[in-house]
Protein backbone atom coordinates (compact mmCIF):
# COMPACT_ATOMS: atom_id res chain seq x y z
CA UNK A 1 0.00 0.00 0.00
CA UNK A 2 1.22 3.48 -0.87
CA UNK A 3 -0.15 6.60 0.78
CA UNK A 4 0.27 10.05 -0.71
CA UNK A 5 -0.68 13.25 1.06
CA UNK A 6 -1.44 16.24 -1.13
CA UNK A 7 -1.11 19.58 0.59
CA UNK A 8 -1.91 22.95 -0.87
CA UNK A 9 -0.29 26.33 -1.34
CA UNK A 10 -2.83 29.08 -1.87
CA UNK A 11 -2.85 31.42 -4.84
CA UNK A 12 -1.25 34.16 -2.73
CA UNK A 13 1.65 31.87 -1.84
CA UNK A 14 0.58 31.24 1.71
CA UNK A 15 0.35 27.72 3.06
CA UNK A 16 -3.04 26.09 3.52
CA UNK A 17 -4.01 26.31 7.17
CA UNK A 18 -5.91 23.05 7.22
CA UNK A 19 -3.02 21.22 5.54
CA UNK A 20 -0.70 22.40 8.31
CA UNK A 21 -3.23 21.33 10.88
CA UNK A 22 -3.57 17.87 9.36
CA UNK A 23 0.19 17.38 9.19
CA UNK A 24 0.52 18.52 12.77
CA UNK A 25 -2.09 15.98 13.85
CA UNK A 26 -0.30 13.21 11.94
CA UNK A 27 2.97 14.14 13.57
CA UNK A 28 1.52 14.29 17.06
CA UNK A 29 0.00 10.84 16.58
CA UNK A 30 3.28 9.55 15.16
CA UNK A 31 1.47 8.68 11.94
CA UNK A 32 3.60 10.56 9.43
CA UNK A 33 5.64 7.35 9.18
CA UNK A 34 2.75 5.83 7.22
CA UNK A 35 2.74 8.61 4.64
CA UNK A 36 4.97 7.54 1.76
CA UNK A 37 4.91 10.78 -0.14
CA UNK A 38 3.86 14.39 0.40
CA UNK A 39 3.29 16.44 -2.73
CA UNK A 40 2.20 20.02 -3.25
CA UNK A 41 -0.81 21.37 -5.07
CA UNK A 42 0.32 24.90 -5.77
CA UNK A 43 -2.55 27.07 -6.93
CA UNK A 44 -0.06 29.37 -8.64
CA UNK A 45 1.22 26.56 -10.83
CA UNK A 46 -1.28 24.54 -12.84
CA UNK A 47 1.45 22.00 -13.58
CA UNK A 48 2.40 21.35 -9.98
CA UNK A 49 2.32 17.69 -9.10
CA UNK A 50 -0.56 18.01 -6.66
CA UNK A 51 -2.73 20.03 -9.03
CA UNK A 52 -2.19 17.47 -11.78
CA UNK A 53 -2.99 14.59 -9.43
CA UNK A 54 -6.12 16.36 -8.20
CA UNK A 55 -7.25 16.84 -11.79
CA UNK A 56 -6.51 13.22 -12.62
CA UNK A 57 -8.44 11.95 -9.61
CA UNK A 58 -11.13 14.61 -9.96
CA UNK A 59 -10.61 15.99 -6.48
CA UNK A 60 -11.55 19.60 -5.84
CA UNK A 61 -10.19 20.22 -2.37
CA UNK A 62 -7.03 19.79 -0.36
CA UNK A 63 -5.55 18.37 1.71
CA UNK A 64 -6.40 14.91 0.53
CA UNK A 65 -4.92 11.44 0.77
CA UNK A 66 -4.49 8.92 -2.03
CA UNK A 67 -4.27 5.28 -0.99
CA UNK A 68 -3.00 2.88 -3.63
CA UNK A 69 -2.95 -0.89 -3.53
CA UNK A 70 -1.47 -3.09 -6.23
CA UNK A 71 -3.81 -3.54 -9.19
CA UNK A 72 -6.59 -1.57 -7.57
CA UNK A 73 -8.05 1.83 -8.26
CA UNK A 74 -6.62 4.50 -5.95
CA UNK A 75 -8.92 5.54 -3.14
CA UNK A 76 -9.16 9.23 -2.27
CA UNK A 77 -9.88 10.56 1.19
CA UNK A 78 -10.74 14.21 1.62
CA UNK A 79 -11.79 13.81 5.26
CA UNK A 80 -8.76 13.44 7.51
CA UNK A 81 -10.55 11.67 10.35
CA UNK A 82 -12.14 9.21 7.95
CA UNK A 83 -8.72 8.44 6.50
CA UNK A 84 -7.23 7.90 9.95
CA UNK A 85 -10.04 5.62 11.01
CA UNK A 86 -10.27 3.52 7.86
CA UNK A 87 -6.65 3.32 6.78
CA UNK A 88 -4.50 3.90 9.83
CA UNK A 89 -6.87 2.15 12.20
CA UNK A 90 -6.68 5.16 14.40
CA UNK A 91 -9.08 6.20 17.09
CA UNK A 92 -11.19 9.17 16.11
CA UNK A 93 -14.26 10.58 17.73
CA UNK A 94 -17.51 10.99 15.87
CA UNK A 95 -17.62 14.63 16.92
CA UNK A 96 -14.20 15.26 15.33
CA UNK A 97 -15.26 13.64 12.08
CA UNK A 98 -18.54 15.53 11.94
CA UNK A 99 -16.81 18.83 12.73
CA UNK A 100 -14.36 18.32 9.88
CA UNK A 101 -17.11 17.38 7.45
CA UNK A 102 -19.07 20.50 8.35
CA UNK A 103 -16.05 22.76 8.09
CA UNK A 104 -15.26 21.42 4.64
CA UNK A 105 -18.83 21.37 3.38
CA UNK A 106 -20.57 24.60 4.37
CA UNK A 107 -23.32 23.78 1.87
CA UNK A 108 -24.57 21.20 4.40
CA UNK A 109 -26.06 24.12 6.31
CA UNK A 110 -28.94 23.99 3.88
CA UNK A 111 -29.75 20.30 4.10
CA UNK B 1 -25.29 0.05 -12.26
CA UNK B 2 -22.06 0.12 -10.34
CA UNK B 3 -21.44 3.55 -8.95
CA UNK B 4 -17.74 2.95 -9.43
CA UNK B 5 -18.29 3.30 -13.15
CA UNK B 6 -19.67 6.80 -12.85
CA UNK B 7 -17.45 9.59 -14.01
CA UNK B 8 -19.23 12.28 -12.07
CA UNK B 9 -17.26 15.18 -13.48
CA UNK B 10 -18.15 14.36 -17.06
CA UNK B 11 -21.69 13.54 -16.06
CA UNK B 12 -21.99 16.83 -14.24
CA UNK B 13 -21.07 18.74 -17.37
CA UNK B 14 -23.87 16.94 -19.18
CA UNK B 15 -26.48 17.14 -16.41
CA UNK B 16 -25.80 20.84 -15.82
CA UNK B 17 -27.69 21.46 -19.06
CA UNK B 18 -30.72 19.44 -18.02
CA UNK B 19 -33.85 20.27 -16.10
CA UNK B 20 -34.36 19.17 -12.48
CA UNK B 21 -36.91 16.64 -13.71
CA UNK B 22 -34.43 15.14 -16.16
CA UNK B 23 -31.78 14.97 -13.46
CA UNK B 24 -34.21 13.24 -11.11
CA UNK B 25 -35.19 10.83 -13.86
CA UNK B 26 -31.54 9.97 -14.37
CA UNK B 27 -30.96 9.44 -10.64
CA UNK B 28 -34.03 7.26 -10.24
CA UNK B 29 -33.12 5.20 -13.31
CA UNK B 30 -29.56 4.63 -12.19
CA UNK B 31 -29.91 3.95 -8.48
CA UNK B 32 -32.15 1.54 -6.62
CA UNK B 33 -30.91 2.55 -3.18
CA UNK B 34 -31.75 6.21 -3.51
CA UNK B 35 -33.23 8.63 -0.97
CA UNK B 36 -34.43 12.20 -1.16
CA UNK B 37 -33.63 14.60 1.67
CA UNK B 38 -36.54 16.90 2.52
CA UNK B 39 -36.03 19.86 4.85
CA UNK B 40 -39.65 20.82 5.22
CA UNK B 41 -39.24 23.97 3.17
CA UNK B 42 -39.22 24.91 -0.51
CA UNK B 43 -37.47 21.68 -1.47
CA UNK B 44 -41.03 20.38 -1.59
CA UNK B 45 -40.65 20.91 -5.33
CA UNK B 46 -38.28 17.94 -5.44
CA UNK B 47 -40.83 15.67 -3.82
CA UNK B 48 -43.44 16.84 -6.29
CA UNK B 49 -41.16 16.22 -9.25
CA UNK B 50 -39.79 12.90 -8.01
CA UNK B 51 -43.20 11.60 -7.00
CA UNK B 52 -44.42 12.08 -10.56
CA UNK B 53 -41.55 9.91 -11.79
CA UNK B 54 -41.59 7.32 -9.01
CA UNK B 55 -44.45 7.40 -6.48
CA UNK B 56 -42.40 5.12 -4.24
CA UNK B 57 -39.42 7.44 -4.00
CA UNK B 58 -37.83 7.19 -0.56
CA UNK B 59 -37.97 10.47 1.37
CA UNK B 60 -36.32 11.28 4.65
CA UNK B 61 -36.37 14.31 6.89
CA UNK B 62 -33.96 15.40 9.62
CA UNK B 63 -35.97 16.22 12.71
CA UNK B 64 -33.55 18.14 14.87
CA UNK B 65 -36.08 18.49 17.67
CA UNK B 66 -35.93 22.28 17.28
CA UNK B 67 -38.04 22.82 14.17
CA UNK B 68 -40.97 25.22 14.06
CA UNK B 69 -44.43 23.81 14.77
CA UNK B 70 -45.35 24.96 11.26
CA UNK B 71 -42.60 22.78 9.80
CA UNK B 72 -43.79 19.69 11.64
CA UNK B 73 -47.32 20.41 10.44
CA UNK B 74 -46.04 20.84 6.91
CA UNK B 75 -44.14 17.54 6.95
CA UNK B 76 -47.35 15.83 8.00
CA UNK B 77 -49.28 17.67 5.31
CA UNK B 78 -46.80 16.48 2.70
CA UNK B 79 -47.02 12.92 3.92
CA UNK B 80 -50.77 12.94 3.43
CA UNK B 81 -50.85 15.01 0.24
CA UNK B 82 -48.55 12.64 -1.63
CA UNK B 83 -49.49 9.52 0.34
CA UNK B 84 -45.82 8.76 0.92
CA UNK B 85 -43.77 7.46 3.79
CA UNK B 86 -41.35 10.01 5.18
CA UNK B 87 -38.53 8.63 7.29
CA UNK B 88 -38.28 11.24 10.05
CA UNK B 89 -34.84 10.89 11.61
CA UNK B 90 -34.15 11.93 15.19
CA UNK B 91 -30.78 12.77 16.74
CA UNK B 92 -29.12 10.48 19.25
CA UNK B 93 -30.81 11.23 22.55
CA UNK B 94 -27.71 10.67 24.63
CA UNK B 95 -25.66 13.06 22.49
CA UNK B 96 -28.31 15.77 22.75
CA UNK B 97 -28.57 15.23 26.48
CA UNK B 98 -24.83 15.59 26.94
CA UNK B 99 -24.72 18.75 24.86
CA UNK B 100 -27.57 20.35 26.76
CA UNK B 101 -26.20 19.32 30.14
CA UNK B 102 -22.77 20.72 29.33
CA UNK B 103 -23.68 23.83 27.38
CA UNK B 104 -27.38 24.48 27.78
CA UNK B 105 -30.13 24.78 25.20
CA UNK B 106 -28.67 27.73 23.29
CA UNK B 107 -24.97 26.91 23.06
CA UNK B 108 -24.98 27.90 19.38
CA UNK B 109 -25.45 31.54 20.35
CA UNK B 110 -22.16 31.54 22.25
CA UNK B 111 -20.07 29.09 20.20
CA UNK B 112 -21.41 28.62 16.70
CA UNK B 113 -24.09 26.49 15.17
CA UNK B 114 -21.82 23.67 14.07
CA UNK B 115 -21.69 21.58 17.24
CA UNK B 116 -25.44 21.61 17.66
CA UNK B 117 -26.05 21.00 13.93
CA UNK B 118 -23.46 18.22 14.04
CA UNK B 119 -25.36 16.36 16.73
CA UNK B 120 -28.91 17.13 15.68
CA UNK B 121 -28.58 17.04 11.92
CA UNK B 122 -25.33 15.85 10.40
CA UNK B 123 -24.78 12.71 12.51
CA UNK B 124 -28.29 11.39 11.79
CA UNK B 125 -27.76 12.30 8.14
CA UNK B 126 -24.53 10.34 8.02
CA UNK B 127 -26.17 7.32 9.60
CA UNK B 128 -28.99 7.47 7.09
CA UNK B 129 -26.64 7.75 4.14
CA UNK B 130 -24.93 4.51 5.13
CA UNK B 131 -28.13 2.82 3.87
CA UNK B 132 -28.10 4.21 0.33
CA UNK B 133 -25.97 4.42 -2.81
CA UNK B 134 -27.20 7.86 -3.81
CA UNK B 135 -29.10 10.78 -2.33
CA UNK B 136 -30.87 13.87 -3.55
CA UNK B 137 -30.86 17.33 -1.98
CA UNK B 138 -32.54 20.64 -2.72
CA UNK B 139 -29.31 22.63 -2.48
CA UNK B 140 -29.01 25.58 -4.83
CA UNK B 141 -26.15 27.80 -5.84
CA UNK B 142 -28.08 30.95 -5.02
CA UNK B 143 -28.46 29.93 -1.37
CA UNK B 144 -24.87 30.82 -0.61
CA UNK B 145 -23.61 34.38 -0.90
CA UNK B 146 -20.01 33.21 -1.29
CA UNK B 147 -18.53 33.71 -4.71
CA UNK B 148 -16.71 30.39 -4.38
CA UNK B 149 -19.95 28.50 -4.05
CA UNK B 150 -20.26 26.00 -6.86
CA UNK B 151 -22.64 23.20 -6.23
CA UNK B 152 -22.49 20.54 -8.92
CA UNK B 153 -25.58 18.75 -10.12
CA UNK B 154 -23.98 15.38 -9.43
CA UNK B 155 -21.02 14.72 -7.19
CA UNK B 156 -19.02 11.93 -5.67
CA UNK B 157 -19.81 12.30 -1.98
CA UNK B 158 -16.59 11.22 -0.33
CA UNK B 159 -17.55 12.55 3.10
CA UNK B 160 -20.51 10.26 3.68
CA UNK B 161 -19.65 7.20 1.60
CA UNK B 162 -19.48 3.81 3.28
CA UNK B 163 -15.91 2.60 3.78
CA UNK B 164 -14.52 1.35 0.49
CA UNK B 165 -17.65 2.27 -1.44
CA UNK B 166 -19.02 5.25 -3.28
CA UNK B 167 -21.98 7.51 -2.63
CA UNK B 168 -23.43 9.76 -5.30
CA UNK B 169 -25.12 13.03 -4.44
CA UNK B 170 -27.56 14.79 -6.74
CA UNK B 171 -28.48 18.46 -6.46
CA UNK B 172 -31.14 18.80 -9.18
CA UNK B 173 -32.02 22.37 -8.17
CA UNK B 174 -28.41 23.58 -8.18
CA UNK B 175 -29.00 25.89 -11.12
CA UNK B 176 -32.47 27.02 -10.20
CA UNK B 177 -33.12 30.36 -8.56
CA UNK B 178 -35.48 30.93 -5.67
CA UNK B 179 -37.78 32.60 -8.21
CA UNK B 180 -37.92 29.45 -10.34
CA UNK B 181 -38.66 27.32 -7.29
CA UNK B 182 -41.56 29.56 -6.32
CA UNK B 183 -42.86 29.78 -9.87
CA UNK B 184 -43.00 25.97 -9.83
CA UNK B 185 -44.77 25.87 -6.46
CA UNK B 186 -47.40 28.38 -7.55
CA UNK B 187 -47.89 27.07 -11.06
CA UNK B 188 -48.39 23.52 -9.81
CA UNK B 189 -50.35 24.63 -6.75
CA UNK B 190 -48.41 22.38 -4.40
CA UNK B 191 -48.41 22.76 -0.62
CA UNK B 192 -45.72 24.85 1.07
CA UNK B 193 -44.60 25.69 4.59
CA UNK B 194 -46.80 28.46 5.98
CA UNK B 195 -43.71 30.14 7.46
CA UNK B 196 -42.94 31.40 3.97
CA UNK B 197 -46.04 33.61 4.20
CA UNK B 198 -44.56 35.16 7.35
CA UNK B 199 -41.36 36.35 5.69
CA UNK B 200 -39.21 33.28 6.21
CA UNK B 201 -37.21 32.41 3.11
CA UNK B 202 -34.69 29.82 4.27
CA UNK B 203 -36.14 27.62 6.98
CA UNK B 204 -34.15 25.62 9.50
CA UNK B 205 -34.42 25.22 13.26
CA UNK B 206 -36.64 27.68 15.14
CA UNK B 207 -33.93 29.39 17.21
CA UNK B 208 -31.63 29.80 14.21
CA UNK B 209 -34.12 31.05 11.63
CA UNK B 210 -35.75 34.44 11.28
CA UNK B 211 -37.77 36.27 8.65
CA UNK B 212 -35.87 38.63 6.39
CA UNK B 213 -36.72 41.95 4.85
CA UNK B 214 -36.69 43.18 1.25
CA UNK B 215 -33.39 42.72 -0.56
CA UNK B 216 -31.80 40.75 2.25
CA UNK B 217 -30.09 37.56 1.18
CA UNK B 218 -31.75 34.44 2.54
CA UNK B 219 -28.51 33.57 4.35
CA UNK B 220 -29.23 36.58 6.58
CA UNK B 221 -32.17 34.69 7.96
CA UNK B 222 -29.97 31.91 9.31
CA UNK B 223 -27.29 32.16 12.07
CA UNK B 224 -27.26 35.94 11.66
CA UNK B 225 -25.12 36.41 14.75
CA UNK B 226 -22.19 34.60 13.17
CA UNK B 227 -19.70 36.15 10.85
CA UNK B 228 -19.18 34.43 7.57
CA UNK B 229 -15.99 32.42 7.76
CA UNK B 230 -13.68 31.86 4.87
CA UNK B 231 -13.53 28.37 3.51
CA UNK B 232 -10.16 27.74 2.00
CA UNK B 233 -10.16 24.02 1.41
CA UNK B 234 -11.23 24.14 -2.23
CA UNK B 235 -8.69 23.86 -4.98
CA UNK B 236 -9.11 26.70 -7.42
CA UNK B 237 -11.20 25.31 -10.22
CA UNK B 238 -9.39 27.10 -13.01
CA UNK B 239 -6.26 25.26 -12.04
CA UNK B 240 -8.01 21.92 -11.77
CA UNK B 241 -9.63 22.28 -15.16
CA UNK B 242 -6.34 22.87 -16.92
Amino acid sequence: MTITLVKKILADGSPCKKCADVISKLEQANQMQYIDKVIVADERDSNSEGILLAAQLKVNRAPFFVVEHDNREPVVYTVYFKFVKEILDGKTSEAEEIQEIMNDNPDLDYI
Amino acid sequence: MSTELLNVVDLDAKLQQQSPQEILQYAIDQFGLLALSFSGAEDIVLIDMAHKIDPNIEVFCLDTGRLHAETYQFIEQVRKHYNIDIDVLSPNGEAVRNLVQQKGLYSFLEDNHQECCGIRKITPLRNKLLEVDAWITGQRKDQSPGTRASIPVIQDDKAFARPGETLTKFNPLANWSSQQVWDYIRYNDIPYNSLHDQGYVSIGCEPCTRPIGPNQHEREGRWWWEEATKKECGLHSTNIDK
